[in-house]
C-alpha cells in the first residue's frame, strides 16, 4: 500500500477515489437541497452562492443531484464489475484447471463473445431484458464475463505448472486445496487489478445507457441520465451537462489510475527503485 | 593499440561501485585491483552476488543508472576507459573489448542469420565490405572448429546447436583482434561434453591469437584448468589474487579454502555406508516408457507421421531401502522424466513396484504411495508457494498424512527446522525472506516431514552456489543416516554424485546406458558414454597433481 502512494498515478487515483467514496457515504447529508425539488425561478443558472454548481432545466440544484447520484452511479460500476469478475473468474479458473477439450470449448465460445464490443453487447442484452438499473447492471456484467474469464484463465495457466503446484499434486492434495490454496492466491493479483480498471468502464457504460434512456429512469439522479436530460439545454447553459460529465470523467480516471498503480505494485519488476 | 611498454591488457585500480535501491545502498565492488597481462587469462571466481558480473559490465561501460562509480581507474592497454566519451566507447566495444555471454541462445538475435551477426562486427569496426565481411566471417568460423562454416553463416540461431552458437559468439568476439575478451560463464548453459569442447577451443584460440582474457566463473575446477592467474571475489572484494597453481595449492585466505573444500571431490566420500546387497529392493522400475507429444486420436488422423518424443525408453532399475541411487545425464537425457514418473506427475507405461505393491500408470498411485515417496525440486524459488509461511508449508504434509496429532504440529515444525539446521523463528517467515540455500532446506524439510521411505531429489543442488551445494548435499546424507530413507538423486554433476551415491545410473537420449556401483566408476569396462562424461568433468585433482595449463 505504501508502494501504491509513492507513484504519482497511485496518489492521484487514491485521492480521487477517496473523494468519490466520501460523496457516496456523506453525499445525501451534505446536499444543500432536495435533489428532486423544483425551483422554477432559478432554472438553468450558472454557479452562484445559492446554487454552488448551478441548476438544471427544472431549477433543481446540480450539486445536490451530483451528491445524491454518486451512490447510484458508482454502485452501478462496482456492482456490475463485481458480478462480471466473479462469473468470469469462476469460468476462467475452471477452464484453466481442467484443461483439455473442455477448456478449448469454453474458450472458443468466449472468443466469439469477445469479438462483440462491450457497449454493443450490453445494448443487445438490455434490449432483450428491458430498461432499468438492475437489468443494465446485469447486462454490463455479462458483457464483462468473457474478458475476465480470459484473464483469470491465463493467470491460472501460468501458475498451474509452477513447481509448488506440482509438489501439491505429487503429495496427493485434493483439487479443492490445490485451486483454493495454491493456485488462486497467486493468480488473484492480475484479476483484482483488471477488475479495478473495469469499474471505470462499467461506470461509463452505465452512464451511456442512462444517456440513451436504457439504464436509470427519470427522475433518478444517476450521472449519465443527468447528462442525457440536460443535453437539449447544453447551449443555453453548459453547466448542466459539464457538471455530471466531469464527475463521471473524474471517477473513471480515479479507478483507472488506481488500477494502474495497483498493477505496478503487484509486479515486483515494475516497482520503483 | 597503444605503443607504450605497458604489458597489461587490463589494469583495474582501486575501483569501487555502489548500488542504490529503494531499500538503501550497498557497495557492489570495494576497491578492486586486478591486472590481466597480454596473452594471459585471469580467472575471476565468485559466488552469485559477489559482484563479478558488475565488474564485467563496468569494463564494458554499460552500467544501469542506479550504479554509481565511486573511485578507481579502468585501464585498457594503458588508456582509462572512465575518461572516454560515449562515442569513443562505441568504437571500443566489440573492437577492443568483447564479451562472450553465458547463454548463446539468448545472446544471439533469433531473427538474424548467424553470418549477418558475425559480419556486422567486421563491417562496423574493421570497415569491410559486406562481401569481404562474409568471407572473413567464414574464415573465423572455420577457426572455431565449425565443420561447414559457409553453411553455418546462412543459418538462423534456432537451426544451430548450443555449442555451435557459442562458437559463433566466440568467433564474433575474436573478430577484431581485441585487447581483451570477457568470458562470463560461457559454458554454464551448455551440457558437459559441449562445455568441454568449448573450453578446448578457448585454449587453442588463446594460443593462436595471444589475446588476454578475463574469465568469470563460479566453477573452481574449471578455472583451475584454463587460467594462468586467479582472483577470488567475495562480497565485492578481491580476497585472494595470484598465480593459479599457487592459489589452488596453498590458499591463504579462509574464504578461498572454504570454497575449495566445497568443490565436490569424488575421492572424498560423504555418503552413508552401502546397504546390504541381499536386501530385497524397495522400488523397482520395469520397462518404463514415456512418450511426449502423443496426439489424441482425432489429431492423429489429421496429422499422420507427426514425431513423438520418447522421454524414457525401457528404463529399468531398482532402489534398495536406505540406498542412494544417482541418476546422471545431460539435459534432455530423460533423467527428469524419471523423477516426474516416480512423483506421479507424468503418465507412463511399464510398472513401478514399491514396497511390494505394483503400480501401472500414473493414476494407479494411491495415497500410501504418495505418502511414502516425496520429491524435492531443482529450484526452491519455484517449489515453495510465495504466499505461504514456512510453517504453513511444513504443516501441510503433517496434516495431510496425519503423521502427528494436530496439537503436536507446531512442535514438530520446530523439530523439522532444527533438523535442517534452520532457526525456529523461520517458521513465521515467507519464502522470499530466505536465501536460496535456506529455501532448499525448507523444501527438504517438507519432503522429510511426511516421513517418507523414498525421496526423489531432482537436481536439488544445481541452482545453488558451490559452498551452499556442499552443505545441502551433506544435510541430505545426514537425514538419510538418521531416517534410513532411500533416495533417487538426479543430477548432471558427476563429481558430486560420486561422493554421495551407492550406485549410479547413466542416462542418454531417454535410455539407461549404464548402471554401476560408485566404486567401479573408473573401471575400464564402463560404457563409452560414461567414460566421455567422466573425462569431460573438470576436477581440481588435476591441478593438485601438478598439471597446470
Amino acid at each position: 500500500m505504501r508502494e501504491l502512494l509513492r507513484s504519482p498515478a497511485g496518489l492521484v487515483g487514491t485521492c480521487l477515489l477517496l473523494l468519490v467514496g466520501a460523496m457516496m457515504v456523506l453525499g445525501p447529508l451534505l446536499a444543500p437541497y432536495d435533489p428532486q425539488s423544483f425551483h422554477p425561478r432559478a432554472r438553468l443558472q450558472g454557479p452562484s452562492l445559492a446554487h454552488l454548481l448551478g441548476t438544471d432545466q427544472f431549477g433543481r440544484d446540480l450539486l445536490s443531484r451530483l451528491l445524491h447520484g454518486a451512490r447510484n452511479t458508482v454502485a452501478f460500476g462496482l456492482g456490475a464489475t463485481a458480478l462480471g469478475v466473479i462469473i468470469g473468474s469462476i469460468i476462467g479458473v475452471t477452464a484453466g484447471v481442467i484443461g483439455g477439450w473442455i477448456d478449448s470449448a469454453i474458450m472458443r465460445v468466449l472468443d466469439g463473445l469477445l469479438a462483440v464490443p462491450d457497449l454493443l453487447f450490453t445494448l443487445l442484452i438490455v434490449t432483450m431484458l428491458g430498461a432499468g438499473m438492475g437489468y443494465a447492471m446485469l447486462a454490463v456484467s455479462v458483457a464483462f464475463t468473457p474478458g475476465m474469464a480470459r484473464i483469470a484463465r491465463s493467470a491460472v495457466l501460468s501458475i498451474r505448472t509452477r513447481e509448488y503446484v506440482l509438489a501439491a499434486i505429487a503429495r496427493g492434495e485434493s483439487w479443492g486445496w490445490i485451486i483454493g490454496r495454491e493456485v488462486l492466491p497467486n493468480a488473484i493479483g492480475p484479476i483484482v487489478v483488471e477488475a479495478t480498471i473495469r469499474v471505470s468502464f462499467a461506470m461509463m457504460i452505465g452512464a451511456t445507457l442512462g444517456f440513451l434512456g436504457l439504464g436509470a429512469q427519470p427522475p433518478s439522479t444517476e450521472w449519465g441520465l443527468m447528462v442525457a436530460e440536460a443535453r437539449q439545454f447544453m447551449f443555453r447553459s453548459p453547466w448542466c451537462v459539464a457538471v455530471p460529465g466531469v464527475a463521471i470523467a473524474l471517477a473513471a480516471l480515479g479507478f483507472n489510475l488506481f488500477g494502474d498503480a495497483l498493477r505496478d505494485s503487484f509486479d515486483p519488476r515494475r516497482r520503483l527503485r | 593499440m597503444s605503443a607504450d611498454t605497458d604489458t597489461s591488457a587490463l589494469d583495474v585500480q582501486g575501483y569501487s561501485l555502489r548500488y542504490r535501491s529503494a531499500d538503501g545502498q550497498f557497495d557492489a565492488l570495494k576497491s578492486i585491483d586486478l591486472t590481466v597481462r597480454r596473452g594471459r587469462t585471469l580467472g575471476l571466481v565468485g559466488e552469485s552476488g559477489s559482484g563479478k558480473t558488475s565488474l564485467a559490465w563496468a569494463i564494458m561501460r554499460y552500467l544501469p543508472a542506479n550504479l554509481q562509480e565511486l573511485s578507481g581507474t579502468l585501464l585498457l592497454a594503458g588508456e582509462d576507459l572512465r575518461t572516454k566519451t560515449t562515442r569513443q566507447i562505441l568504437e571500443i566495444r566489440g573492437a577492443r573489448v568483447s564479451m562472450v555471454f553465458q547463454d548463446p541462445s539468448t545472446s544471439l538475435n533469433p531473427i538474424m542469420r548467424l553470418g549477418d551477426q558475425l559480419a556486422e562486427v567486421l563491417i562496423r569496426h574493421r570497415g569491410l565490405s559486406a562481401r569481404a565481411a562474409f568471407e572473413e566471417g567464414t574464415a573465423l568460423l572455420a577457426r572455431t572448429g565449425i565443420r561447414s562454416p559457409a553453411e553455418m553463416m546462412r543459418r538462423y540461431p534456432h537451426q544451430a546447436s548450443g555449442g555451435e552458437k557459442q562458437r559463433v559468439v566466440i568467433a564474433t568476439a575474436i573478430a577484431c583482434n581485441p585487447d581483451l575478451i570477457i568470458f562470463d560463464e560461457p559454458t554454464t548453459a551448455l551440457d558437459i561434453v559441449t562445455a568441454r569442447q568449448i573450453l578446448d577451443l578457448f585454449t587453442t584460440l588463446r594460443e593462436e591469437t595471444g589475446v588476454a582474457a578475463l574469465y568469470i566463473s563460479h566453477d573452481l575446477g574449471l578455472v583451475s584448468r584454463i587460467a594462468h592467474e586467479v582472483a577470488v571475489i567475495h562480497q565485492g572484494e578481491i580476497v585472494e589474487h595470484g598465480p593459479c597453481a599457487e592459489v589452488f595449492r596453498a590458499p591463504r585466505r579462509a574464504y578461498t579454502r572454504a570454497l575449495l573444500a566445497a568443490v565436490p571431490d569424488p575421492a572424498h566420500r560423504i555418503g552413508t555406508p552401502p546397504p546390504d546387497p541381499a536386501t530385497p529392493p524397495l522400488l523397482t522400475l520395469a520397462n518404463i516408457n514415456v512418450r511426449y507429444g502423443e496426439l489424441p486420436w482425432l489429431l492423429r488422423l489429421l496429422r499422420p507421421g507427426q514425431a513423438v518424443v520418447q522421454g524414457a525408453r525401457n528404463v529399468s532399475f531398482d532402489v534398495r531401502p536406505g540406498e542412494l541411487v544417482g541418476v546422471v545425464g545431460e539435459s534432455g537425457s530423460g533423467k527428469s522424466t524419471i523423477a516426474k514418473v516416480l512423483a506421479g506427475l507424468q503418465e507412463f507405461s511399464g510398472s513401478v513396484t514399491f514396497a511390494g505393491q505394483r503400480y501401472q500408470g500414473r493414476r494407479a498411485f494411491d495415497r500410501a504411495y504418495r505418502h511414502a515417496v516425496q520429491i524435492v525440486f531443482q529450484n526452491p524459488d519455484a517449489s515453495l508457494n510465495p504466499r505461504q509461511t514456512v510453517a504453513t508449508i511444513l504443516s501441510r504434509p503433517l496434516k495431510l498424512y496425519g503423521t502427528v496429532p494436530p496439537l503436536r504440529i507446531p512442535a514438530r515444525i520446530a523439530e523439522l527446522l532444527a533438523r535442517v539446521r534452520l532457526p525456529a523463528q523461520f517458521a513465521t517467515r515467507y519464502p522470499h525472506q530466505l536465501s536460496g540455500g535456506e529455501k532448499q532446506r525448507v523444501a527438504i524439510a517438507r519432503a522429510f516431514a511426511a516421513e517418507p521411505k523414498l525421496v526423489i531429489c531432482d537436481e536439488i543442488t544445481s541452482s545453488l552456489d558451490v559452498s551452499v551445494q556442499a552443505s545441502v548435499a551433506e544435510l541430505l546424507v545426514e537425514l538419510q543416516r538418521e531416517t534410513g530413507t532411500a533416495c533417487v538423486f538426479i543430477t548432471h554433476d558427476l563429481n558430486l554424485v560420486r561422493q554421495l551415491a551407492h550406485r549410479i545410473a547413466v542416462m542418454q537420449h531417454g535410455e539407461l546406458v549404464d548402471l554401476f556401483d560408485t566404486a567401479d566408476a573408473t573401471l575400464p569396462d564402463r560404457a563409452a558414454y560414461t567414460r566421455t562424461l567422466l573425462d569431460a568433468v573438470p576436477t581440481l585433482a588435476r591441478i593438485e597433481n601438478g598439471v597446470v595449463p
